[in-house]
């Protein structure tokens, strides 16, 4: 589970970033957060893994304070960025096998690497192939397998459709289902309102570092959340 | 960590710029010490024409007079690890002429003799990991920190359970050892050269000499290394890193070895050698005309009948004049010349500890001393023919007072050389190369620690965002 309790980052020059922002992500849950650029959604992604400290309020993983306790709490949740770059002259086994013995799993076997791309749609001929090779919606499939293979109860993406053709963000989403039903926790951050009110059970709208709305899915099924969003962007404005 | 240091050298090793790297280290390397061998080979077989050369020369002379006159040649011996470290040998001379009237210079360097070599100097392994190693130790680290945090590797490592300083030491330690590859294995390669090759004779001396310049090489490449992890970890792009390193590069290898030598000249200035030569000149002539003087006082007090018992005073007043007059230049040229040293000398410590500001500076002079190619060595040797010159003018002033033949008649006996005193240089020993050399490594490896301390400092501090 994650959780931001009056979650506050201002930083040195003044700006604040993120203002008493308070959510909670259920297990077996996806929340999308939306907002414009600047809106603090990654400032919120970087608070929950310790990049950044809070001035105020707390980040819990699975209960962990993570500001308190960062190594502990990295320990359950996994991390997709936004363009997930890895290491070029790896292959994507290698790659998969380097973070995942970061993530403390050793003793995983070839067959589970593969098993593993394969869950998230890589194709087998890119398993042993050098990443410099790979488009970025491949990228991204060897991404969400580093997160999986870490096996974490919690899961935090970044923008992970930005830049994926139509054909590689569907992907993407069915794999995220997929991972939801496994019970995990899911914070996504987006500008993609479609994927959002395709995928999210609740979704949120961040805007000047505050989060503005929260809706759940059955509350924006019968609404034009793509409306709705852009009034408050407008609001935000004018 | 074994994870993060297998991750780091597969990283480096499969890289383009490992293959570079390795491919130019091999051919520079394996180059610099196939000249260096040739080069010692041709010294080599100089030095020992040159000595026989001297032997038949001091032989065929027609008397002691014309010996005295001419004088015996003391020539360098070449140093076996000049394969390695040239040092200043091509720059100084590597023969000096002894005789009873001039002070003993050495002459004839290898730039004066054909300056072609001067042109493109001399490609010694010390001048590789000076410039080119030190290059790549850059170039495999400028982007350490500063590239993973553009790729977003870094953020994706560190949101995982892994601590901040074990991350940093095991790419410190990985990657030290990627770059050491393209080093060690044509060193490695070098040495075998080395010994399979003809007329390179290394006595165990030379490999302890060997091995203590390896290590210094080694503290040399960690200085960058650990400068580059350091610049790496104190900006945000590996861009900026890059233009930082490269200019701290520029600064260690060009920039403070000249200023520090300009500011030496500036702050301590010495009369030149020319200046010193005229006032030695000068006296030269002033104890001349003193000599002319005094014999012919002698002679007007003294009145010759040309009988053997005068014959016998003259030779013994003139074997003591000149011995007297001998012993004023000696003692007159040492004078100037322990002065003008000492001045050159200070000069020379103030700029070679300046310098010492810069890694390559240091681990030139480190190298220098211990492959003794450097100028103390040179010094060395130099005072040693200034030693022996007062023994061969009281050998050759005797040989000739016996010999002297007042009457003019009859042959002038050969001369004999078999009791003339040689010259010995014996060159500083390891104990005494290594306690000199030895400030150059602690100040080596006291730049690591900083460096190191720094980027430690600085990663535990650093934005990954």
């Amino acid at each position: 589970m994650l959780q931001a309790e009056n979650l506050t980052k201002r930083y040195d020059d003044g700006v604040l970033a993120l203002d008493s922002m308070s959510l909670e992500v259920k297990e077996g849950e996806i929340f999308c957060l939306l907002g414009a650029n600047g809106a603090g959604k990654t400032t919120t992604i970087n608070l929950f893994l310790n990049f950044i400290e809070p001035t105020e309020g707390r980040a819990l993983i699975n209960g962990i304070d993570v500001n308190k306790d960062p190594l502990d709490a990295k320990g359950y949740v996994s991390f997709v960025s936004e363009n997930v770059m890895l290491y070029p002259n790896f292959t994507a086994r290698q790659n998969l096998d380097y973070f995942a013995k970061l993530g403390g799993k050793s003793g995983l076997t070839k067959d589970d690497y593969y098993l593993c791309m394969s869950q998230v749609g890589l194709q087998e001929e890119a398993f042993e192939s050098r990443l410099k090779n790979f488009s970025k919606g491949m990228r991204q499939k060897l991404g969400i397998a580093i997160a999986i293979i870490k096996d974490a109860p919690n899961i935090l993406l970044d923008e992970p459709t930005s830049g994926l053709d139509p054909k590689a963000a569907a992907e993407f989403i069915n794999t995220i289902s997929t991972l939801r039903e496994e019970g995990k926790s899911i914070l996504m951050c987006t500008h993609d309102i479609f994927r959002a009110k395709e995928i999210s059970d609740r979704v949120g709208i961040m805007k000047e570092g505050q989060l503005v709305m929260v809706r759940s899915s059955d509350e924006f099924t019968g609404e034009n959340l793509e409306k709705i969003y852009l009034e408050y962007m407008r609001e935000a404005v004018s | 960590m074994g994870n993060i240091i297998k991750k780091e050298i597969l990283e480096y090793i499969s890289s383009p710029k490992f293959v570079f790297t390795f491919l130019l280290c091999t051919i520079l390397i394996l180059l610099s010490v196939y000249t260096g061998i040739n080069s010692y080979r041709a010294e080599l077989r100089e030095y020992n024409s040159a000595v026989a050369l001297n032997r038949k020369n001091l032989e065929t002379q027609p008397s002691y007079q014309a010996l005295a006159g001419i004088g015996t040649k003391i020539n360098k011996p070449p140093q076996v690890l000049s394969t390695i470290v040239t040092g200043v040998q091509d720059a100084v001379g590597r023969q000096a002429s002894v005789n009873i009237a001039y002070d003993p210079n050495l002459i004839d360097s290898k730039y004066n003799s054909n300056p072609m070599f001067a042109v493109f100097g001399e490609l010694d392994l010390a001048l590789i990991i000076k410039i080119v190693l030190s290059l790549f130790a850059i170039l495999f680290t400028y982007d350490a920190i500063a590239g993973e945090r553009e790729r977003g590797t870094l953020k994706l490592a560190l949101s995982n359970r892994v601590p901040r300083d074990k991350l940093i030491l095991g790419k410190a330690v990985g990657g030290f050892i990627s770059l050491m590859v393209p080093f060690i294995v044509p060193f490695v390669m070098g040495l075998i050269i080395l010994v399979i090759y003809p007329d390179v004779t290394l006595l165990k001396d030379d490999w302890m000499r060997i091995g203590l310049i390896f290590i210094l090489f080694l503290l040399y490449l960690s200085v960058f290394f650990s400068l580059g992890l350091f610049i790496s970890t104190r900006t945000g792009s590996s861009s900026t890193s890059l233009f930082i390193l490269l200019f701290i590069w520029v600064t260690f290898i060009f920039i403070i070895p000249k200023g520090a030598v300009i500011a030496a000249r500036e702050f301590n200035p010495i009369p030149s050698v020319h200046e010193v030569t005229a006032q030695k000149d000068a006296f030269l002539q002033e104890i001349q005309g003193s000599g002319q003087g005094l014999a012919r006082d002698w002679m007007k007090e003294n009145p010759g009948d040309g009988t053997p018992e005068y014959q016998d005073r003259f030779r013994a007043f003139l074997e003591e004049l000149q011995q007297s007059l001998t012993d004023k230049i000696d003692a007159q040229n040492s004078a100037l010349e322990e002065e003008h040293q000492a001045k050159r000398r200070k000069q020379q410590n103030l700029a070679m500890n300046l310098s010492r500001l810069s890694p390559a500076s240091t681990m030139i002079f480190g190298a220098m001393r211990l492959g003794k190619t450097g100028i103390n060595e040179h010094e060395r040797f130099v005072n040693s023919i200034k030693t022996y010159k007062p023994v061969f003018t009281k050998w050759a002033n005797s040989k000739m007072m016996a010999t002297l033949n007042l009457s003019g008649q009859g042959e002038q006996p050969k001369p004999d050389i078999s009791d003339m005193p040689m010259h010995e240089f014996k060159p500083e020993s390891l104990r005494d190369s290594f306690a000199k050399a030895l400030p150059d490594f602690v100040i080596m490896i006291m730049m690591i620690i900083v460096f190191l301390t720094g980027s430690f400092v600085s990663f535990l501090r650093y934005d990954v965002r």
